[in-house]
């Protein structure tokens, strides 16, 4: 039974390009809105992040269903177990519904601690795990807890996964688990290693779950450097981050710095989808654009070969 | 086990003594004393604080297992004309040792202050004296058999019943700057030597907050 677009592609197995949009701490979601209809195009439906890093920004559902009405994007709801126990999670899966939201994704998300409100108290009731069980509990069985739900919530309900983590067993079996909960798509974070990346995904194939590549183009220098040096378990290849080094100190043309880098975001993922594709591990791609919309042809491009 | 204290700022302290002259000091000669904020030391730390603040210290008394009622009881009785006389009780334990002391005086002196001279911390596993780890958190709901005896409960900063999190970074817990081991990844390591890893792919359940998410108490007898 599929209850949206993303879920009709996941159904016959067509192959997929979600985006990624990340509201601020802002209660205006202009800016937001407007790189949503620019991605609309060349998306099958974009992620609503959750406060990541722990920094609070406007609410992932509230931004989502706005978001979702204004642009009629298709939304992926990002939440995390961080801030709301069962019994507040289980309500919004239902306000989720009501406001028209039809995918969400479960995330443990970034501990408080890193946060810009340390002294909040961190929830974490639930898990990644349990969270997707409990979707599909109240989708599938219509209830919570073995109560009945009058008008059922009708979600598909997706996981993260790092191909990047160290020990990768672990991290793989973590995978299972979130199977057995009933996951219906996995997201993974950004990769960087083809090689790690094949290995990982190898690992996790025999679980019959979706998968949809973590990618993200670079769109500047600054943006790289920043990416490697802040994101925990990042690595940017150093060969990359000269590359991209090299286009901002070589090209002083706006115009062409902004081709050139376009020019080498393609080069740079080209391999990631058309090897992995070839080799039958990948059903779509996460493409984490944030702010760069116009690099999305360009994928499609590579995605359609 | 300890009952970990660590001593309290001496402002924080200081002011909730304020509108008060006269003061008891006792101090926690059991956990306290192994964290070096009760015993000796700690009594001897807050009698000098208080004196040279111009406190009038009726009694300081160095008193072993301060968090059992029965043992306060009888001291309390052995200090009678002291308790009598004191506006405060100031208690250099932990906080069981601070409500023992307040459960004690509740029928004699209701009003009577006890005012506490540490933050209580965890239930630690000692290193060594002046090295103490958290690895239980009194949950009520022991994991341990199913976790290669690791808890995660207390080893994962989330407490999560199904990690190792993406916040970990080669085995490293994002709480903390990537300093603590990931407990989870603590569990996985152990596990897999002990050749139970489908102990470690098992979806466990959420906690069960029923029970102890409330004032629990236990009575066998």
């Amino acid at each position: 039974m599929a209850y949206s677009k993303l879920g009709e592609m996941l159904e016959k197995g067509e192959f997929i390009l979600t985006g990624e949009l990340e509201p601020e701490k802002t209660c205006d979601l202009s800016h937001t809105i407007q790189e949503a209809k620019e991605m609309a195009p060349y998306v099958v439906a974009a992620n609503v992040t959750d406060s990541p890093l722990g920094i609070v920004t406007i609410n992932s559902l509230a931004a989502s269903a706005i978001i979702q009405r204004e642009t009629g994007l298709e939304i992926i709801w990002q939440q995390t177990v961080r801030d709301v126990n069962k019994l507040g999670l289980a309500g919004m899966i239902m306000g989720a519904h009501a406001l028209g939201i039809r995918n969400v994704l479960s995330l443990t998300g970034d501990h408080t601690n890193l946060g810009d409100v340390k002294e909040s108290k961190p929830v974490f009731d639930l898990d990644s795990a349990t969270l997707v069980k409990l979707v599909r509990e109240m989708v599938d069985k219509k209830s919570i807890n073995g109560h009945e739900i009058e008008c059922p919530p009708t979600l598909h309900v997706g996981a993260a996964a790092n191909p990047n983590s160290n020990p990768m067993e672990a991290e793989a079996l973590k995978i299972g688990r979130k199977a057995e909960a009933g996951v219906e798509f996995i997201q993974t974070q950004v990769v960087y290693d083809l090689d790690k990346t094949i290995e990982f995904l190898k690992a996790i194939r025999k679980y019959n779950v979706p998968i949809l590549l973590g990618l993200f183009p670079m769109k500047s220098y600054g943006i790289a450097k920043g990416f490697d040096t802040f994101v925990p378990g990042v690595d940017v290849p150093k060969d990359v981050l000269a590359k991209w080094k090299r286009i901002k100190t070589d090209i002083t043309d706006k115009k062409a710095q902004k081709e050139a880098y376009d020019q080498a975001n393609y080069e740079f993922l080209k391999p990631f989808i058309t090897e992995l594709k070839s080799k039958k591990l990948l059903d779509g791609v996460h493409c984490m654009a944030v702010h760069y919309p116009r690099i999305f042809p360009k994928l499609v491009e590579v995605i359609k070969g | 086990m300890v009952v970990i204290t660590t001593k309290k700022e001496v402002p924080e302290v200081l002011e909730a003594l304020k509108d008060v002259n006269k003061v008891a000091i006792i101090s926690c000669g059991t956990c306290a004393a192994l964290c070096q904020t009760g015993g000796t030391d700690g009594l001897k730390y807050w009698a000098d604080i208080l004196e040279e603040k111009g406190y009038d210290i009726v009694i300081g008394a160095v008193i072993e297992d301060v968090c059992d009622n029965r043992v306060m009881k009888k001291e309390i009785r052995r200090m009678a004309d002291e308790i009598a006389e004191a506006d405060a009780i100031l208690t250099a334990s932990c906080g069981l040792g601070a409500q023992s002391i307040l459960t004690v005086l509740s029928d004699k002196y209701p009003t009577k202050l006890v005012i506490t001279a540490n933050d209580t911390q965890f239930m630690g596993m000692t290193e060594r004296i002046g090295r103490f780890y958290m690895r239980c958190q009194g949950c009520g709901d022991c994991l341990l058999n199913e976790t290669g005896g690791i808890c995660p409960i207390a080893t994962c900063a989330k407490g999560l019943m199904n990690g190792p999190c993406g916040g970990m970074v080669d085995g490293k817990c994002e709480v903390g700057n990537y300093e603590n081991d990931c407990g989870w990844v603590l569990i996985y390591e152990r596990l897999k030597a002990l050749g139970r890893l489908d102990l470690f792919t098992k979806l466990r359940e959420p906690r069960d907050w029923s029970e102890s998410g409330h004032q629990r108490e236990v009575v066998f007898r």
